[in-house]
This record gives structure tokens, C-alpha cells and sequence, in this order.
């Protein structure tokens, strides 16, 4: 492909411990991240998105949580690795996170401009002055009016689109390589999650930024990415281009994803699709296949065996974890 | 510039007032007093509160001015007050960061010290430390300052615990902050309103505690005033002479109310939900 891979995540495991046994929140999931590339990554509530990007900056509580196998390579370097006092040095630097609920990941009783300017403080030691300067920059950037007045209210004076871009203009501070953006349009409504995610375009496209998109929205993915994963029970069980998702899908549980989106010339009288059934308990997970259960096309294979990724047509940017697409991986 | 938000908080300002008008009488106190406040004078023992022989409340059972003793009484019992709470808000607030920061095996042993001492009644526990450490002062602060420690632990850890969970930490860790800064950036702030509220109540409930213990004889010795000794002789004269026992009585009460008004308007406007709503 000749493009610069920026960060390669190879067979990550996260495990938490609960009082009911052990949870594979995360269960061999690899990927390549790209400069400049957006990655979505796709699944259901409790998939292990989240997990899998806290995982990367080792941001996972222990206790509970607790990385068990994996590496995480960021400029040839093992992040999982690294000491905490070295792996604080690339937080917020060079990877950035863009979190869920800009309502709670504000300090309520810290300055908007203080709170901004935190990273470059940080990492880059910048005056106070300077800092402001920047931070009210920044603030014009991301599109908030009367940036000078506004840097010194408290979050709560902010609304909860304003503060979302708060968060977006604190990560992108220090210039970071990559941003993690985890479900960024989730806790806001429509219009402003247009705005929202427009920002995260331009400005990453602007600064070459590489975008991990956490989302259970396909629109927010279609919007956005270059690529995708779609992570199910704490795996990924295909990955594929935009095109090749939304055009060409191969797993059973990606078709089922995109049937259950309402669709504008659908005939309203019919039922919305649904996938039956619930995600597995990620406690004890099936031998086989953890789609299997819910599977409309499980075989007997599935049931005992589960299905390692097979890349189609050799490529390895393309692959689908699942029985059926077995022959097509051997042809390829 | 706008008013400070406390001069927008009538209850804040009443204690506020309060509390100033005692420190005034402190100030001057130190330089200047209506008599010596503990020359005797066999001559005016026990005489009414009256304009004409200048003794505005009374004298006592040696003739001394009790207004006198009361302005004198005062710095010592605010600085007890003061020194105490600080000394039980260090300690507890330490040991209380410290807990809930960590959390597991060092919270678990640094919160059942504090049950410990908790477990003894305050006034119990502050005689039994002014048995041990001999009866002056300075002990009276290190007293009452132990009795503080494990209220602050509790207060401090609570919101600790409460505010450790919350996203922000998350996020400013993902900025690239360590603990240290995360606790006292972050944590350490956002904890100060049930703190601030604390201290204030410690306060007030100090100078009653100072009051109690010399009440007993086991705080601030005579001849040297304090709120509570002089209430504490003035209990076999006060039939005769009630201004001995309701003037030191009334200086406790207001300047406890004072402390406890400005604690209450205090946490108003200390709450960051609460600012600047026009």
C-alpha cells in the first residue's frame, strides 16, 4: 500500500476480574492505523471498543483490568511496554482521547482555557501566558464565539456541544499523531453531532492526524472513515474498507448491522430488522463461533470451532472472521 | 469588576460581620483595654453592669472588668479555634487524600484508625488527651485537633472516592497527567466544598470544645481568661451576679453562630454549579 503505518496493535488481550470469573473484554484483537487514516471501529454496547483503546494507552483500572498479551507498536516502540512515566510522556502528546460524555470529562471548578492548555503545560512546559494564548486559539479553531470571554468560564457555563468541542480542542492541543475518538457524537443530538464530527474531519485531515473512531453509529462510520473493524464478544471479526463494508459484507453479523438500519424509502409499515438475541456473556463465551448462537447461517462447524480471520484475496486488510468465507481465503 | 460573590450572600455576610467585629475586638484588645483584665479589685467586687464606674458588663467575683476578660478571652479562644481546626484539617485531609487516592489495603488500614478514633466520645477523647499531655494551651490545640483528624479523613476521602471514578480524571490522565498532579489539581478542588464546610463547623464546635475544657479546668488555666473559665467561676456567683456567667455565655454563642453562618453562605458560593447564575 506504501503508506506509513503509524500504530500497530497485534493480538491485544485485555481480561477484567470480577467476583463472577474472569471477562475477555478484549480477546486477540490486531489492527494497523495508517497517517492520516480514519479507522472506524464498529460493534454493539459491551464489544470491547472502549476496552481496546484504553488497552492502547494502558489506561485500563487495575485492578480490575488488566492487559495479558498483546503489543502495541507506536514509532517502533511496545506501549504496553513502557513505564508509566514514559507512556505518560505520549498521553495526550502524541495519542490523544476525545471521550464519550463531554458533560463529566470537564473539571467542573477548573477554567475552560486552564483545562485546554493542560497538555501543552504538560508536555511542552509553556508559559502561562503563552498557554492561554494558544488555548484561546484553539478555541477559535473549533468555532466557539467570543473565544477571549468564553476561556475563562467553568464547564457548566458551556453547552454540552460546546464542551464537546472543548474536549476535541484539548486533545488536538499538543498536535497528536493519532486521536482517539471514543463514541464523540454519542451524548449529543443530531445537528450538533454533524458539527462535531465535521470538526474532527477537517482538523484531522488539516494536521494529518490519524482518527480511531469508536462508534456504534454507521452513519457516524460512513461519514468519516477510511476503514473499518467490526468488533463483536471482544474480537474483530471483519475489517474492510468503507466501500468494501457498506457495498460488500461478508460476515453475518456485519449484514445484520446494516439491514438493521432504518432506511428512508423503506416501507414504514415494516418492522425495522433486528439481529435476535443478545450478545454473549463475555464470562463463559461459546467454544465455538460467539456469533454462532445468533447466527442465521450457522453451520456445524461454528458451534465447536471458532473461525480465525480469513483475508480475502490474500489481503490482509480485508478479512472476516467466519466459517462461511473459508473457501474464499483458500482460493485467494 | 464585579462584586465578589460573597458581599452577594446575605448569610455569608452576616457571619462574615460576625466574625469581623470580634477580629476588630481582638486588634484592639492587644493594645488597649477598658481595665486590666486580671487586677483585682476588692473595692467593685461583684458590682452591676453600669456606665457610671466604666465596668459596661460587670465585675467579678475579684473585681475584675468582664468585659475586659472578654476581649482578652477572645484571641485565645479563636486562636484555638483557628490553630486546632488547621491542625485537624492537615492531618485528616492528608490521611484522608491518601486513603481514598490509594484505595484497597491503605485505605482499609488508614480508615479504621480513624474509626478508632472516632470511637471515643470528642470530649471524652480531649480530656483524656489533656490527662496525658498536661493541662496548657498548646495542648488544648492538640487536643482538639485530634478529634478533628479522623472527621477531615472521612470528609476528604468521601470525596475523593466520589470524585476518582468521575471521567475527567480519565481524561486528564489520557492527557498525559501523573497522580500527583491529578490529585492536587483535579481531586484536591473539587473536594474543597464539604471541606471548607467542615472547617467552618470546626470552628464553631472548637471554641465550644475550648470552652468546655477550661469550663472543666483542663484548658486555659487562670488567672488568664478564656471564654470558658470565666464561665466556669463565674457558676458560683451566678445567682448573685448573672452578667458574670450571660456575657462570656453570649461572646460563645455569637461568635459560633458567626463561624456558622459564613460556613453555610460559604458552601453556596463555593459551589462551582452555583457560580455566576445571574
Amino acid at each position: 500500500m506504501g503508506k506509513e503505518i503509524i500504530l500497530h496493535v497485534e493480538g491485544l488481550r485485555t481480561e477484567f476480574q470480577t467476583e463472577r470469573g474472569i471477562v475477555q473484554a478484549v480477546n486477540n484483537v490486531s489492527f494497523v492505523l495508517h497517517r492520516g487514516e480514519t479507522l472506524g471501529i464498529v460493534g454493539e454496547s459491551g464489544c470491547g471498543k472502549s476496552v481496546t483503546n484504553f488497552s492502547i494507552l494502558k489506561l485500563v483500572q487495575y485492578p480490575p483490568g488488566r492487559i495479558t498479551d498483546g503489543t502495541v507498536l507506536y514509532n517502533e516502540k511496545d506501549l504496553l511496554q513502557c513505564s508509566e512515566d514514559e507512556i505518560r510522556t505520549i498521553r495526550g502528546k502524541h495519542i490523544a482521547m476525545i471521550f464519550q460524555d463531554p458533560l463529566t470529562s470537564l473539571n467542573p471548578v477548573i477554567k475552560i482555557w486552564v483545562q485546554i492548555a493542560e497538555a501543552l503545560r504538560l508536555h511542552q512546559g509553556m508559559s502561562k501566558k503563552d498557554a492561554k494564548a494558544k488555548a484561546i486559539e484553539l478555541l477559535k479553531l473549533i468555532g466557539i464565539p467570543d473565544a477571549e470571554q468564553r476561556a475563562d468560564n467553568y464547564p457548566h457555563q458551556f453547552s454540552g456541544g460546546m464542551r464537546q468541542r472543548v474536549m476535541i480542542a484539548m486533545a488536538l492541543s499538543c498536535n497528536p499523531d493519532i486521536l482517539i475518538a471514543d463514541e464523540p457524537t454519542t451524548a449529543l443530538d443530531v445537528t450538533i453531532q454533524a458539527q462535531i464530527l465535521e470538526i474532527i474531519k477537517n482538523l484531522s485531515q488539516e494536521h494529518k492526524t490519524s482518527v480511531i473512531m469508536i462508534t456504534h453509529d454507521l452513519g457516524v462510520v460512513a461519514e468519516m472513515c477510511d476503514a473499518v473493524c467490526v468488533m463483536y464478544a471482544g474480537r474483530i471479526v471483519e475489517r474492510a474498507t468503507i466501500d468494501e463494508l457498506f457495498y460488500d459484507p461478508k460476515h453475518p453479523y456485519t449484514i445484520g448491522l446494516l439491514n438493521s438500519i432504518p432506511r428512508i424509502d423503506q416501507d414504514s409499515e415494516e418492522h425495522l430488522h433486528s439481529i435476535l438475541g443478545a450478545p454473549p456473556d463475555l464470562i463463559d463465551l461459546p467454544i465455538g463461533c460467539p456469533f454462532q448462537p445468533r447466527c442465521t447461517h450457522a453451520m456445524e462447524i461454528c458451534a465447536y470451532k471458532s473461525p480465525p480471520e480469513f483475508s480475502m484475496g490474500g489481503d490482509e486488510s480485508r478479512t472476516v472472521a467466519c466459517w462461511l468465507h473459508e473457501k474464499e481465503h483458500a482460493h485467494g | 469588576m464585579e462584586k465578589p460573590r460573597i458581599l452577594k450572600n446575605g448569610i455569608a455576610i452576616m457571619g462574615l460581620v460576625i466574625i469581623l467585629l470580634y477580629i476588630i475586638m481582638i486588634i484592639v484588645s492587644s493594645f488597649w483595654l477598658p481595665f486590666d483584665p486580671s487586677e483585682m479589685d476588692v473595692k467593685h467586687v461583684l458590682e452591676s453592669p453600669s456606665f457610671g464606674t466604666g465596668h459596661f458588663f460587670g465585675t467579678d467575683e475579684f473585681g475584675r472588668d468582664v468585659l475586659s476578660r472578654i476581649m482578652k478571652g477572645s484571641s485565645v479562644s479563636l486562636i484555638i479555634s483557628i490553630s486546632a481546626t488547621a491542625l485537624g484539617a492537615v492531618f485528616g485531609i492528608m490521611m484522608g487524600i491518601w486513603a481514598g487516592f490509594l484505595g484497597g489495603r491503605w485505605d482499609n488500614f488508614i480508615m479504621r484508625i480513624a474509626d478508632i478514633m472516632f470511637s471515643f466520645p470528642s470530649l471524652l477523647m480531649a480530656i483524656f488527651v489533656m490527662a496525658v499531655l498536661g493541662e496548657n494551651t498548646y495542648n488544648v490545640i492538640i487536643a482538639i485537633g485530634i478529634i478533628y483528624i479522623p472527621q477531615f479523613a472521612r470528609i476528604s476521602r468521601g470525596a475523593i472516592l466520589s470524585l476518582k471514578s468521575n471521567e475527567f480524571i480519565r481524561a486528564a490522565r489520557s492527557n498525559g497527567a501523573g497522580n500527583i498532579y491529578i490529585l492536587f489539581r483535579h481531586l484536591l478542588p473539587n473536594s474543597m466544598p464539604p471541606i471548607i464546610v467542615q472547617v467552618s463547623l470546626s470552628l464553631s464546635v472548637a471554641i465550644l470544645l475550648e470552652s468546655s475544657l477550661s469550663f472543666l479546668g483542663l484548658g486555659v488555666q487562670p488567672p488568664e481568661p478564656s471564654w470558658g473559665n470565666m464561665l466556669s467561676s463565674a457558676r458560683k456567683v451566678m445567682m448573685i451576679a448573672p452578667w458574670t456567667a450571660i456575657y462570656p455565655g453570649l461572646a460563645i454563642i455569637t461568635l459560633v453562630l458567626g463561624f456558622n453562618l459564613l460556613g453555610d453562605g460559604l458552601r453556596d458560593i463555593l459551589d462551582p454549579r452555583l457560580r455566576n447564575v445571574s
